[in-house]
């Protein structure tokens, strides 16, 4: 009885473990043939640690931080590098900013500013539905290009759902006015993203990357002026959308806006801890404008961590429970990994082997190599997370012929299409969670919106940056 | 005896409520009501979390607390917990959360002393086993899976005996079938068969379906032990010998109107795991309600 419940226990291992055997047994085979022609051994050994990574990632086997360390392991034991080395591509100011930016998401949201923004949104907006959600959409995008999505699906998401309950107490009376506003507030928070180098960490990992391979960079202001108009041109595209899958049962919102007044009504004067903490925010946002090149945008954000610290505007353990530090170490070896991929001579092979099969286009057509940098991008994006296919991709499509600028900010803007999937980014994961939204409506409204967005950024990138180049 | 019962929504887990908690009046037991709400991707757990915690300010629930909700007022309207405590309704703030992706609200029960309403977040198997295996259930109730590999996993992973609930109960027409060989896990399962016949007065068939034409020595001597044990409880059991292959004539005797009693397979997990084993097939096929005895 014993043994037949030990082995009982090993089946269960087994079957919850598949991905990691998988991902092991199949390293193995790599390990054991000879790295293909034109490619280096550590450029081979890097190539067999992205196919674990992406293996256990995908498939959530192990916990973040265990994925993490596997990179870090098998880079010295694949003797791709020394211990001190692959410490230092470990550790740069791309991580600092993600660290940075969760700890102010976390800061921000405890600010209490989501009554305010409501009652701005509904001045702005009325009582309309298609109104009050293309209010969401752009405010969505216009505080997450600055803030990152997740910190803004956490502050609009409440406001929403208040909206949703009091405008029916039956669920089943609501479902697609939820999906419609839920969904206003993930893709605007998406689009909105890649407005500025700080709307998301992928951006930053980028700009790191820029900097490590001694390629021609941009800053902060001239990144606005790339990719900020792109931002004016989706929400509408967006709403439109949205406002013909989920066609809402309600027109008006009466019942829920007067509710959502009562609510906001209710709420204190604003405090001086919310002031500080607006004036504190005001600075990390001229520090980015205007210091970023010199001293990075991470160590902006952890100054301005510091200095809500200092006030008192956020505990440390508030930041400590909420931030996810399995994604701050996952993300450290993920750019470790992209800078090893750049450094071994894997990035340049798989480009060339890119252009062998896509042929001339690829050199000759930059739309082209435009369209491919973008469904690859989407594509992963849309079962890893969107910083992650940065920082996997991010040193393969920059070794593709054509600007670095121009390519990298395609694949930045591309990585923001998680349209698809609930994984995709923090917004989607957060509007996911409310349980209003299935995995099916990211479909049904995905592929659509996906497909706007590569169409619009393949003619945007070959028409405004070509006229303000 | 501690019984979990696991929900899913209003719509489907009435027949999975009724009948976990007869049962755990019938014997008792202590229950635990557990809804596991859907996995979340380990990128965006601490989001969700701050998010959350957002949407408690504006007085929003987490998604499963209405489930909760749902299943407090069923216990309170059926009495199954105390006049003090349904009479205040449910409390949302008491919900606690004790870490371990794990909030409980802990009543008190009129006929079964602890009465506990839980939330989890996850795939379901692994968070029922971990609930299982922390906390020492008996019996596991659940209710009919669309998915096809869930009540083989339920089966094969869970370690406690498994109840699947179909539709609610018409308790006056309700017969009990009792499937019987010689194998070890049948032993067990007459003790809860005749337990559940006892406690709820009902008619019992006792079934043992050979492969052979005949008969041998084991099988014969289960299914006279089996109709004692019936009587020894004051229920006089109708006796089923049948020829031919167990899962088919269990299927083609079992009515909805039967709750079918088996023990769990004696075979080695890994034949399991690949070919299944006769309860679970007999799990898969049929509408009637069914008793898995590990």
């Amino acid at each position: 009885m014993q043994y037949s419940k030990q082995l009982n226990t090993t089946i269960y291992w087994l079957t919850q473990k598949r991905w990691l055997i998988f991902a092991f047994l199949g390293a193995f085979i790599l390990f054991l043939l000879p790295a293909p022609a034109g490619l280096s051994l550590p450029g081979y050994r890097i190539l067999i640690i992205v196919f674990i990574a992406l293996t256990l990632i995908i498939s959530e086997s192990l916990p973040l931080p265990g994925i993490a360390f596997i990179i870090i392991i098998l880079e010295v034991y694949f003797g791709i590098g020394d211990p001190n080395s692959i410490a230092k591509s470990f550790m740069n100011d791309a991580v600092f900013f993600i660290m940075g930016s969760l700890m102010l998401a976390v800061a921000i949201v405890r600010q209490g500013w989501d009554k305010r923004i409501a009652l701005g949104i509904i001045k702005l907006t009325g009582n309309k539905t298609h109104w009050v959600a293309f209010g969401f959409a752009s405010i969505s995008a216009i505080l997450a290009s600055f803030v990152g999505g997740h910190t803004v699906a956490a502050i609009m998401l409440p406001i929403a759902l208040t909206l949703i309950k009091y405008t029916s107490k039956d669920r089943k009376n609501v479902i697609r006015l939820s999906a419609y506003l839920l969904f206003s507030i993930a893709y605007g928070s998406l689009i909105g993203s890649v407005g500025t180098p700080s709307g998301g960490g992928r951006n930053v990992i980028l700009i790191h990357y820029w900097q490590e391979f001694g390629m021609p960079q941009i800053s902060y202001l001239e990144w606005m002026k790339f990719a900020y108009p792109l931002i004016f041109i989706q929400i509408p595209i967006l709403s439109w959308i949205l406002w013909k899958n989920f066609p809402p049962e309600f027109n008006i919102l009466d019942n829920g806006i007067n509710k959502l007044k009562e609510q906001v009504a209710k709420s204190d004067y604003i405090t001086s801890t919310q002031i500080t903490a607006l004036i504190i925010f005001f600075l990390v946002f001229l520090g980015w404008v205007f210091l970023s090149e010199k001293v990075g945008l991470g160590i902006i954000a952890l100054n301005g961590v510091v200095m809500y610290l200092l006030t008192g505007c956020v505990t440390w353990d508030d930041l400590h429970k909420h931030v996810n530090w399995g994604v701050v170490l996952l993300f450290g070896a993920t750019i470790s990994m992209g800078v090893q991929i750049n450094n071994t001579g894997a990035a340049e092979w798989l480009a060339n082997n890119i252009i062998k099969i896509g042929g001339d286009p690829i050199v000759s057509i930059p739309a082209f190599t435009d369209g491919l940098v973008i469904l690859l991008t989407t594509l992963l994006a849309n079962i890893l997370s969107s910083s992650a296919t940065v920082a996997v991709l991010g040193p393969i499509t920059l070794n593709l012929p054509g600007d670095s600028i121009h390519i990298g900010l395609v694949m930045a803007i591309s990585s923001a299409f998680g349209y698809f999937t609930a994984v995709a980014a923090p917004a989607c994961t957060i509007i996911y969670a409310s349980g209003l939204v299935k995995a099916k409506d990211f479909l049904k409204v995905g592929w659509k919106m996906g497909l706007a967005s590569i169409i619009i950024l393949i003619i945007y990138a070959n028409t405004y940056w070509v006229l303000i180049n | 005896m501690k019984i979990l019962i696991a929900i899913s929504s209003k719509e489907y887990s009435k027949p999975t409520l009724q009948v976990g908690m007869l049962a755990a009046k019938a014997y008792n037991a202590s229950v635990t009501i557990a809804y596991v709400g859907q996995k979340i991707s380990a990128f965006g757990t601490s989001d969700v979390g701050l998010a959350q915690e957002s949407n408690a300010k504006w007085g929003i629930e987490r998604p499963g607390v209405r489930v909760l909700e749902w299943a407090f007022n069923y216990l309170a309207e059926n009495k199954y917990i105390t006049p003090e405590i349904a009479n205040a309704g449910f409390q949302r703030n008491t919900l606690v959360d004790h870490g371990k992706n794990r909030l409980e609200l802990h009543l008190k029960g009129n006929y079964c002393e602890e009465v506990d309403l839980i939330l989890r977040r996850g795939d379901i198997i692994p968070e029922l086993r971990n609930e299982v295996a922390q906390n020492g259930y008996d019996i596991t109730v659940i209710g009919r899976s669309k998915k096809r590999r869930m009540a083989h996993d339920l089966v094969q992973y869970i370690d406690s005996s498994i109840y699947v609930a179909r539709d609610l109960l018409p308790f006056k027409e309700f017969r009990l079938l009792q499937a019987v060989d010689d194998s070890k896990g049948t032993t067990k399962a007459l003790l809860y068969g005749s337990q559940v016949a006892k406690a709820f007065n009902m008619p019992v068939d006792v079934l043992t379906v050979s492969k052979r034409e005949s008969f041998g020595k084991g099988y014969m001597g289960a299914h006279k032990k089996a109709l004692k044990i019936f009587e020894k409880v004051g229920v006089k059991p109708v006796s089923m010998l049948k020829v031919g292959d167990p899962v088919k004539t269990i299927l083609d005797i079992a009515t909805k109107n039967h709750l079918i009693v088996m023990g769990v397979s004696q075979l080695n997990p890994i034949i399991q795991f690949f070919k299944g084993s006769k309860p679970l097939h007999v799990m898969k096929k049929c509408d009637s309600p069914m008793m898995i005895v590990k």
